[in-house]
């Protein structure tokens, strides 16, 4: 009799393994909510019956939580645009890394198995080359809206991005700088123990040796540092043309007001980290005269940009930053991907992201390119009274 | 059904061993912060010198081996610099090791600097659990052996387990070296796990969470590391589950948590799991099996021979001149006024203050720089003036450790089953339970040590220093504190030791009970012997009373030395106290009992 027991257990244990198994492989479900994924029309009169699953994994908390935060905002401002415009539904969630790469993993294993249509994000780069491989190989669509290293979307052909590399912008940040102020030789300033400023820098030294100007001498310190007097002292006494900086914003701003402080009045060019109005506003004066390129430019007046801001600020009554621009304008190329076959199919919506050119958007006429990444014109800014303007 | 989980339940696996690298430092007392940095280390030499050219697992288990060598040895060259330090010193020593091994990373060529080394997945989550479960396993079979419990020993009081003949400075430093491969095996299996390993992942931060987890779990039981990571792995997926919105609430209700669990639960998750303490069984009496045997000088050999020992602190002289010889089988009393300078003299003889002048020589040993435990492998044995008992152990446990030298190592051969180790250990626990039952505390061996009741704490000590075997005891005022009946069954457990011909040597207020208790007093009165010899001939000195009671021209009858010796005969009911200690007492006083204590007032 007791063998007789232990004989049925098992054998119910081995079906349950098998029947999960199964599931497994049909990929969490996805296949018994397909046939709501795909609808009628094309395009504006596309209609979908059942809510497009979407997941977004952020960086709300930990280090990078100020990057998340704006892009959480520029995330919800879309999606709240897209229920009134009606036709297909989202149901995005969005969830919280904690600035950690277990979280980041963590998380989109969670999403691939609850069946999502695509995932937005990760934050930050590194979060993206150890999470995104998940993604890719599990056949799920992967919208990148802040990474900006290289190699991300080399992961595999699901990865896409719509932000600009910093490969992408400081080259053109560089040339338009070496013309306008006719750089010779720069100080290069830079925080090693950064994944993406250490990027920025390297992509900065490839720029100035294409332009042909001289670096003098190449200063590094820590991301945590506050306290640049005696670097900048030392970068004074080769007498550069230009300061160039890679630094996240928590450093540039000392970085900055300190460097005005010691009479260092020559233009200070920085990388992606400086794009923030946090400059302006905690720096000051001191702001004035620093170059940075950027993916997003604040003040064009393409209609897009227009509503963007206006709605923006309705909404939280703050200036938005590249990051909610890049968020909005990611959920925004998702509902187009998704309208273009009207279907929110996983494998539907890699092909139609892959498809995208030269769509009116916040950032401007924007397309993806053969790699997976984004291609709009960059934007070089200059702070002059207190905004940023087109370096021009 | 496994699958949904698997990235989550490999993230606990890879957070428990991680914490067991704390764990196996924390266990010894050990508070270290330098597991990162053995992690950081071992992750990037794994991940780089593992071979590309082979398949995956053959790699990943190369990259293990690598890896784990890396943190040993990085763990020997940060440790026996450090390995004096104690507490925060220790702590903040090895945190800069960690701080100075990311920096260093971070500005390698190799290791892809800040932006990272790329390294394939390999580990599954089967993998992940097989290597918990091996960690686990190590540091289980640990747990009972005469290794573990040393660790233990010294966690709880270094002092006394160094004399009870544990060398402290290799158990550490061993300890440590663990440390260092566990977390080297974490930092390599994070790597083949989470595809791109930068410098920073194993900052302060990370070292403060492997560090929370051990201590949340619980530090002094082995499946402790498992629960503090299953909780705070768990803890945010369950606030997800709910659906708690995400944003600083979650981090914040996390810490929330955290701090409750410390405050309720201060010895961990796993000290909400009952701890059995096993018990020896009945059978098989074959006493000395399994036991180191020990050689004992014989009857008249001499056991301690002091020559003009003094000890200064700084211009106080707490010991002067001591010249004494105590030959095997003797009990000697030392007694003298507080202040005398007592302690310091046997804190001499037992190794653990070194001399300022003159030699001594114990049971072959010379006293001054030979370590404690190298004293207590001789053959001594002590007791404290305060109680240092192993608070936290069980008073069984307790006297395990203080069989430390008479029982063999057992927990390589614990990992392997061997029955020899169960041999050995049975006989190690039969060794203990006779002890125990010598000082009548057999009732009480599952009891913790800090538990027990002050008399009770007092005789497991004498019970811990017996466990050794040791040819010399040293006992440091065992009747402090007792009531007289106590103390008469305490002078009743000395005599009987001596009859087995332990030579014991003991400082005593309770003058009486030494008075029918020794076979030779010595008296110290501001560090020097002034009285030395049979306890009648020392009760009657005038210097010695004078010294009590500061006049000689008191009455010796009145004396308390006299009072004591004759409440403590009658209340032992012993006939063999020399009967002439009591025969310059006045009859109409006999028969009422002072309390032991008496003579402590009369200094």
């Amino acid at each position: 009799m007791r063998t007789k027991l232990h004989t049925v257990a098992a054998a119910g244990a081995a079906a349950l393994l098998l029947a999960s198994c199964g599931s497994g492989e049909s990929g969490g479900g996805e296949s018994a909510a397909s046939g709501a994924l795909t609808g009628e029309g094309s395009g504006e009169s596309c209609t979908i019956e059942g809510e497009v699953p979407l997941g977004a994994v952020l960086s709300l908390t930990g280090a990078a939580a100020s990057y998340g935060e704006s892009q959480q905002r520029g995330l919800e401002l879309a999606a709240a645009e897209l229920a009134e415009q009606g036709g297909v539904t989202y149901d995005l969630t969005i969830e919280d890394d904690q600035t950690d790469p277990r979280q980041a993993i963590t998380l989109f294993d969670e999403f691939v198995n609850d069946g999502v249509s695509l995932i937005i994000g990760p934050t930050l780069s590194n979060a993206a080359v150890q999470a995104d491989p998940i993604a890719q190989d599990a056949g799920v669509p992967v919208l990148g809206i802040s990474n900006t290293a290289a190699g991300v979307t080399e992961i595999g052909d699901y990865i896409f991005r719509d932000s600009l590399t910093e490969q992408a912008v400081i080259p053109q940040t560089i040339a338009q700088a070496t013309e306008q102020f006719g750089l010779e030789n720069v100080v290069v300033m830079y925080s090693n123990d950064d994944a993406f400023t250490e990027s920025g820098y390297e992509a900065f030294a490839a720029a100035l040796e294409e332009e042909g100007v001289e670096i003098s001498e190449t200063i590094t310190f820590s991301k945590s540092d506050t306290d640049f007097r005696a670097l900048l002292t030392q970068a004074q006494e080769s007498d550069p043309d230009a300061l160039v900086v890679s630094a996240l914003i928590e450093a540039a701003v000392p970085l900055v007001t300190q460097a005005r402080e010691l009479g260092i009045d020559v233009p200070i060019i920085g990388g992606n980290g400086f794009n923030n109005p946090t400059l302006m506003a905690d720096a000051g004066e001191a702001a004035e005269g620093v170059v940075v390129g950027a993916a997003w430019n604040s003040s064009s007046d393409n209609p897009e940009n227009q509503a963007f801001l206006e709605a923006y600020e309705a909404e939280y009554g703050a200036q938005p930053d590249q990051f909610a621009a890049q968020a909005y304008t990611g959920l925004k190329l998702v509902d187009q991907a998704v309208r273009a076959n009207c279907s929110a199919e996983r494998d539907s919506i890699q092909e139609a992201l892959g498809q995208i050119e030269d769509v009116p958007t916040v950032l401007g006429e924007f397309s993806i390119d053969e790699n997976r990444d984004a291609d709009h014109p960059a934007v070089v800014q200059v702070v002059e009274n207190g905004e940023f303007t087109v370096l021009e | 059904m496994l699958d949904q989980y698997a990235t989550t339940l490999t993230f606990i696996a890879l957070g428990a061993i991680f914490a067991y690298s704390f764990y196996a430092v924390l266990i010894a007392g050990q508070l270290s912060l330098g597991q990162a940095g053995f992690a950081s280390l071992a992750a990037f030499s794994g991940a780089y010198l593992a071979p590309a050219d082979v398949a995956d697992v053959p790699a990943l288990l190369i990259a293990v081996a690598i890896g784990m060598s890396v943190g040993a040895l990085g763990a020997v060259v940060l440790g026996l610099p450090t390995m004096h330090l104690r507490g925060v010193f220790l702590a903040i020593a090895t945190l800069g090791f960690a701080e100075a091994v990311r920096v260093v990373l971070l500005n390698q060529e190799w290791t892809g600097g800040a932006q990272g080394l790329g390294v394939p997945r390999v580990l599954t989550v089967g993998m992940a659990w097989t290597a918990l479960a091996l960690v686990a396993y190590w540091f289980w079979r640990m747990g009972r052996s005469r290794y573990g419990r040393a660790l233990e020993a010294i966690r709880e009081d270094e002092l006394a387990a160094r004399s009870m003949g544990i060398d402290v400075g290799r158990h550490r430093l061993a300890a440590f070296i663990t440390a260092g491969a566990v977390a080297g095996l974490y930092g390599v299996l994070y790597a083949y796990y989470v595809r791109l390993i930068a410098p920073n992942d194993f900052d302060f931060v990370a070292a403060v969470e492997g560090l929370v987890t051990a201590v949340v779990g619980g530090s002094t039981m082995f499946l402790g590391p498992l629960l503090g990571s299953g909780f705070q792995t768990i803890v945010p997926e369950i606030q997800r589950a709910v659906g708690v919105e995400a944003g600083w609430i979650r981090p914040f209700l996390a810490s929330l948590l955290l701090l409750v669990v410390i405050l309720f639960l201060p010895g961990g998750l796993a000290s909400l799991i009952p701890r059995r303490t096993r018990m020896p069984s009945g059978d098989g009496d074959d006493s000395a099996a399994g036991l180191a045997g020990r050689r004992h000088p014989a009857a008249g050999e001499p056991v301690v021979t002091l020559a003009g020992l003094s000890k200064e602190y700084g211009g106080v002289h707490a010991v002067r001149g001591v010249d004494l010889e105590i030959r095997a089988g003797e009990v000697v009393g030392l007694i003298g006024p507080n202040g005398a300078g007592k302690t310091t003299l046997v804190n001499m003889v037992s190794g653990l203050v070194p001399p300022s002048s003159g030699s001594a020589t114990v049971l072959g040993t010379t006293i001054g720089s030979t370590p404690v435990h190298r004293i207590a492998a001789a053959g001594v044995s002590r007791t404290f003036q305060h109680s240092k008992l192993f608070n936290r152990l069980s008073a069984l446990e307790n006297v395990l450790v203080g069989a430390h030298l008479v029982s063999r190592p057992t927990f390589l051969r614990r990992l392997l089953w061997l029955p020899s180790a169960r041999r050995d250990e049975r006989a190690a626990l039969r060794q203990a339970a006779r002890c125990l039952e010598r000082v009548g505390l057999s009732e009480l061996a599952g009891s913790r040590a800090e538990a027990l009741s002050y008399g009770d704490q007092r005789r497991l000590e004498i019970a811990r220093a017996l466990a050794s075997d040791p040819s010399l005891l040293i006992l440091d005022e065992p009747a402090a504190g007792m009531n007289h009946v106590e103390a008469a069954r305490l002078s009743e457990l000395i005599r009987s030791l001596a009859r087995d011909g332990l030579t014991i040597l003991f400082i005593e207020h309770n003058v009486g009970m030494v008075l029918q208790t020794c076979t030779r007093v010595v008296v110290l009165n501001f560090g020097e012997v002034i009285a030395s010899g049979a306890p009648d001939e020392v009760a009657a000195d005038p210097a010695v009373i004078e010294a009590y009671l500061g006049s000689a021209d008191d009455d010796a009858g009145e004396s308390p030395l006299a009072g004591d010796a004759r409440s403590g005969a009658t209340a032992a009911g012993a006939g063999d106290a020399p009967p002439d200690a009591v025969a310059n007492v006045r009859p109409g006083a006999a028969g009422t009992l002072d309390t032991p204590d008496t003579s402590r007032d009369a200094t």
